[in-house]
């Protein structure tokens, strides 16, 4: 008899496990049905080149039945000044700004630098997710980004269907945008030289571009403390796909040095500077493995991407996180990230003089051949009401070269691409509602 | 193309099959940590810091919104 009231309860706590509704997981999503993770990002680049201040908020509210809704904004600040893929010179150099309606000059000995560049951006998507019949999930949303010269609006759907007792899942999936670049003072023609202030014959209007995206994906249990996700995407883009800002200077075949030219009252270039030009498609392929696997409870993260594309840039990526806790409540998680590229086959540090022009070149220093390495720290605290403080310091450095027949005379003494390194701090909190 | 996918599934659902675990052997994996998407928004920081800085992008899954970034 003295047994009874547990039997009682074991029989109720039974009942409900197999009806599905058990009165503590109840009162548990009815407190916790939205969950919010936010972050303040500085991302800031050496040389007062790129600087970015970022928050984003991640809010998800679920419903019953495994229904997901997700809501995704971010405002981003960007300050400073990018390469403009123009060569370095032992003599100043001057530019006209993007606008059109000033100059800009860079020191003897210094890569030229578009200082002019400034913009703030705001961005929102959602997505919704829900089952499909017992094994399948379906998963919808939309995307739009704005900022003062380029809009982004874009759709994904996808469908994911589980199979061996769900230790295994296919997932389909495919992505539309959209995007309208109106670039400051209007997009170069390609190839047309740079102007003096007030001469905008070598722009024309707005421009824009189409991306679709395919994602086919599989998710595999390995075991009781091994997860893995393999990713294929295929990704067509199509219209306009320059750089509206990004420059090649036309050298002299023998010195390797910028072709002066004389600007009609010191208000234009001093040296002969033509807008860059792109093919008007680009089809990228790329296969992306993850892992994740608990060593007890430190959980090891490694992925794998290798992508490539018909503009013959070929890049492969490996990362690698270990979180590792420390005690009940703390965590810390060091961060590695190699990636490697190789230069697009119309990737031109400079044009030369008198020659004919390629159908296509661009300076843009992230189609050249480079690598980069991130090192990264990430440390989390979660507090007594369960929520999550970390804070995130990585550092990030590029180094690249110009491939040696590109190397004309002078440049060779100079520095012919701009290493970059840049400092990202991240603080984040997630917390429920 | 449906031929082929048709297949590629069968060859994934069948060579998966002697792999995974038992409903209650999902302990270690049901951990939030262990989630594939458990850093959703790092995961879309990274992506759209490395999206302005270098020629290849994505592959996770589909980003959170287009760019001009110079």
């Amino acid at each position: 008899m003295k047994d009874k009231p547990n039997l009682n309860a074991a029989i109720a706590a039974a009942t409900c496990a197999l009806l599905g509704t058990s009165a503590a997981a109840d009162a548990a999503t009815e407190k916790e049905r939205w969950s919010f993770d936010s972050s303040l990002l500085y991302y800031g680049e050496s040389d007062s080149r790129v600087q970015d201040i970022s928050a984003a908020i991640l809010a998800q509210r679920d419903f019953d039945d495994e229904r997901k809704l997700s809501l995704n904004l971010t405002a981003d600040t960007l300050t400073g000044a990018s390469a403009s893929g123009a060569t370095e010179l032992n003599r100043p150099q001057t530019f006209t700004s993007p606008s059109g309606k000033a100059i800009y000059n860079t020191p003897a000995g210094a890569v030229p630098l578009d200082d002019t560049f400034k913009d703030t951006r705001f961005a929102l998507s959602g997505s919704w997710t829900q089952p499909l019949a017992r094994l399948y999930t379906f998963s919808g949303g939309l995307g739009f980004s704005t900022e003062y010269d380029y809009t982004h609006l874009g759709a994904n759907t996808s469908l994911a269907r589980d199979f061996n007792k769900r230790n295994t899942t296919l997932s389909i999936g495919v992505a539309y945008s959209q995007d309208d670049i109106k670039p400051v003072g209007g997009a170069p023609i390609p190839f047309a030289q740079m102007q003096d202030v007030g001469n905008l014959t070598n722009k024309r209007g707005d421009d824009s571009k189409d991306v679709l995206d395919l994602l086919f994906g599989v998710t595999q249990v390995l075991g009781r403390n091994t997860v893995l996700r393999v990713n294929y995407s295929y990704s067509d883009s199509s219209g306009y796909l320059n750089d509206p800002y990004k420059l090649l200077s036309v050298v002299d075949p023998v010195t390797g040095d910028t072709v002066a030219r004389v600007a009609a009252g010191g208000q234009g270039p001093n040296g002969v500077y033509r807008y860059e030009s792109r093919p008007d498609s680009r089809t990228k392929q790329g296969i992306y493995a993850e892992l994740k696997h608990a060593f007890g409870a430190p959980v090891m993260q490694l992925s794998y991407r290798f992508m490539t594309d018909d503009w013959g840039i070929d890049s492969n990526t490996l990362e690698a996180k270990l979180r590792w806790p420390l005690g009940a409540d703390n965590f810390i998680e060091p961060q590695l990230r190699y990636y490697t590229q190789s230069e697009a086959d119309f990737y031109r540090s400079s044009l030369v003089a008198g020659q004919a022009l390629p159908e296509y070149a661009s300076a843009d220093f992230r189609l050249g051949n480079f690598d980069a390495v991130t090192v990264g720290m990430k440390f989390g605290h979660r507090t007594e009401a369960g929520n999550e403080w970390s804070t995130r310091l990585e550092y990030y450095q590029q180094s690249g070269d110009v491939p040696r027949d590109q190397v004309i005379g002078n440049q060779a003494n100079r520095e012919q691409y701009p290493d970059l390194s840049a400092v990202i701090v991240q603080f984040g909190y997630r917390f429920g509602l | 193309m449906k031929a082929i996918l048709s297949i590629a599934t069968f060859l994934v659902v069948s060579g998966c099959s002697s792999l995974g675990v038992q409903p209650w052997e999902r302990d270690v994996l049901a951990r939030p940590e262990m989630s594939l998407d458990a850093n959703a928004l790092d995961a879309a920081i990274d992506d759209h810091i490395y999206f302005s800085k270098e020629a290849s992008s994505g592959g996770r899954g589909f980003g959170g919104g287009g760019c001009g970034c110079n």
